[in-house]
């Protein structure tokens, strides 16, 4: 793959372009970045901080959208999107990408709004040059550094980056900005970060890299097991770890009046773990849950990640991007989970 | 099936509503574009504005320009939709899921277990068999309801009967003036089962205690874990396997069913 050096201020300067293409990208705090638009940042720091607080998912898949119209008087659902740039996306971000294009895009039915957004999107990706506590992506089979599922991907490298072109779509993006010819130094820079990172992250997750990850998938028990409900007790049912996650894509429809003879159709995230997720028609205040029980939905999503989801997609419903692990007001740590119930 | 996007619903007008028993009706729709499903494939109905519910039709897969759905009274969408006159339009998606498993029928004594409105799906399935029983070795139905009154589709049953290679029973929860029949749940119905056990697979549908009951009878008359259907029609909200929410274990029951064979999903917890 053709291989370029940018500078940093070349990179920088096309922050400030134009307004009518947007670019979202992590913006630098104190502690993690978040998801800005990048012509409001104009700091590339965001890049080589660890990966942002919250996940380009509701990029992908907004917390709620309108999915549908109809109706006599029904206008016909929006199918233009704008093109988006999304700058320094991580490679768990990535596998996450991937994960949600199988659910949402890879088997009978699509999403439309998905598909629209996904297609609408630039994926300037970047290696990690720095991670978070609870960063564990080679505990899941990834890395801290992408090689492919990008448009162009970044290295951060002494004074610049090192950028890797994978699409036309890349290429374009690039073009627009200075670039020379990676030189070896560069590129063996590159794979020094990328071999000290990826020994970091081992290091940090030695605790838990028992035979517990290497099954896959793990031989984690069913929801009945009373070991659920020793991590249970410190859940207290916020969907924090769900609505974080960036690979979590449980949604709830629901119908609306959007005027005189007109309705809408509203996609919006839900969780598995709040006790009304699986309630079934009943009447009010009687209505049937086969998860009454807060150990067995808890159980059910880290099964979903660690099991049934390389049954349904061949591919683990976790990047290891630890956020649920940061997001979660009773200190759960899904790598304590998967290593303490395992077989 | 909406074919640009599969979240709308194609326009349905409601020509006939029957009144089946006090807390049951029958809508019976014609699509304004063909809705064509196999028996036990289910479809949304959209109650504009209002929400959408799963139903798998009651009616004959051979009907193509009508679809009949047999409607509880149990919930907000469903309280709405009785109160539905015909003229009336609604919405629905669909067809989704897999549809009873015919072609493993031939041959075979087809046992149909229902419970209270859990009679409508496995209709599709009568309606289905009905007309081709010369290819299946016996089509014996078990039907229990709370009371005479709710006896789903009871002007039918004699009609069912009749049918060579057919037997019917219906129960009640308790005895009422007027009924000679069998009085107690379903699963009096399937004690000391007079059916070749090794050729049979059964088909249950009604609520989730009945569905239990009913598969520890099953299997303490004989059957297999595999030679039971169950009918998990409910949970479901996309119907596309994209949404989540009605998953046993690593199956989806909008897309591996809504029938799911016991002997798949009976080693995972909250099944009933």
């Amino acid at each position: 793959m053709e291989t370029h050096y940018v500078q940093n201020a070349d990179l920088l300067q096309t922050l400030g372009g134009p307004r009518g293409k947007r670019m979202i990208g992590p913006a630098p705090t104190p502690a993690l970045a978040w998801l800005v638009s990048m012509q409001d940042s104009a700091s590339l720091d965001g890049l080589t901080q660890p990966r942002a607080a919250q996940s380009p998912k509701s990029l992908f898949l907004p917390p709620s959208e309108s999915v549908s119209t109809y109706g006599p008087r029904a206008s016909p659902t929006a199918t233009e999107t704008q093109p988006l740039v999304m700058l320094g996306v991580r490679a768990c971000e990535l596998r996450a990408r991937n994960y949600l294009d199988k659910v949402l895009a890879g088997g009978e039915f699509h999403d439309p709004a998905y598909r629209r957004r996904r297609e609408a999107i630039t994926i300037v990706s970047c290696d990690c040059a720095d991670c978070a506590e609870s960063c564990f992506c080679t505990l899941v089979g990834g890395q801290p550094f992408a090689t492919e599922g990008f448009d162009v991907n970044l290295t951060p490298v002494d004074g610049g980056f090192v950028a890797e072109v994978a699409t036309d779509k890349g290429r374009q993006w690039l073009g627009q900005i200075a670039s020379t010819p990676a030189a070896p130094a560069q590129l063996a820079a590159r794979e020094k970060l990328r071999k000290e990172m990826t020994a970091r992250l081992h290091k940090q997750n030695a605790a838990y890299a028992t035979s517990a990850f290497e099954s896959v998938p793990a031989k984690l028990p069913e929801g009945d097991d009373e070991g659920w409900q020793t991590f249970a007790a410190d859940c207290v049912e916020c969907g924090a770890c769900t609505h974080i996650c960036p690979t979590c894509h449980c949604f709830y429809l629901y119908d609306q009046a959007a005027g005189e003879d007109r309705f809408e159709r509203v996609r919006t995230w839900d969780s598995c773990l709040l006790s009304t997720y699986h309630r079934m028609a009943g009447t009010f205040g009687m209505k049937p849950t086969p998860r009454p029980r807060l150990s067995s939905r808890l159980a059910n999503r880290v099964l979903h990640k660690f099991v049934y989801s390389l049954r349904q997609y061949e591919l683990p419903g976790c990047v290891g991007c630890g956020r649920c692990v940061d997001a979660c007001l009773g200190a759960i740590d899904i790598r304590r989970v998967v290593r303490d119930l395992s077989a | 099936m909406n074919s640009q996007n599969p979240y709308t619903p194609v326009p349905a007008e409601l020509v006939e509503v029957h009144d089946e028993t006090p807390t049951i009706k029958t809508l019976v729709l014609a699509p304004s574009e063909p809705v064509e499903f196999k028996a036990g494939q289910f479809v949304q109905l959209t109650l504009p504005g209002v929400g959408e519910a799963p139903f798998t039709p009651s009616g004959s897969p051979r009907e193509k320009d009508r679809i009949a759905i047999t409607i509880l009274r149990t919930g907000v969408v469903t309280d709405r939709l009785h109160e539905c006159r015909p003229g009336q339009t609604l919405g629905l998606r669909g067809p989704f899921g897999k549809g009873y498993p015919l072609d493993k029928l031939r041959g075979r004594e087809v046992l149909v277990v229902g419970g209270g409105v859990g009679l409508a799906p496995l209709r599709a399935l009568i309606l289905a068999l009905l007309p081709e029983t010369d290819t299946i070795a016996r089509l014996s139905i078990r039907y229990g309801a709370r009371c005479m009154e709710e006896l789903l589709y009871r002007n039918q049953h004699a009609a069912w009967a009749a049918q060579k290679k057919v037997d019917f029973a219906a129960t009640i929860d308790r005895p009422q003036p007027g009924w000679t029949g069998p009085t107690g749940v379903v699963t009096t119905l399937l004690k000391n089962l007079d059916m070749d056990k090794a050729n049979c697979l059964a088909f249950v549908c009604g609520p989730s205690i009945m569905l239990k009951f009913a598969t520890y009878a099953l299997e303490a008359e004989g059957l297999a874990p595999q030679q039971i259907y169950l009918s998990m029609n409910r949970r479901m909200s996309c119907g596309m396997g994209l949404c989540g929410r009605c998953n046993i274990g690593p199956y989806y029951l909008c897309k591996d069913g809504p029938d799911m064979n016991y002997g798949t999903i009976k080693d995972y917890p909250n099944v009933f």
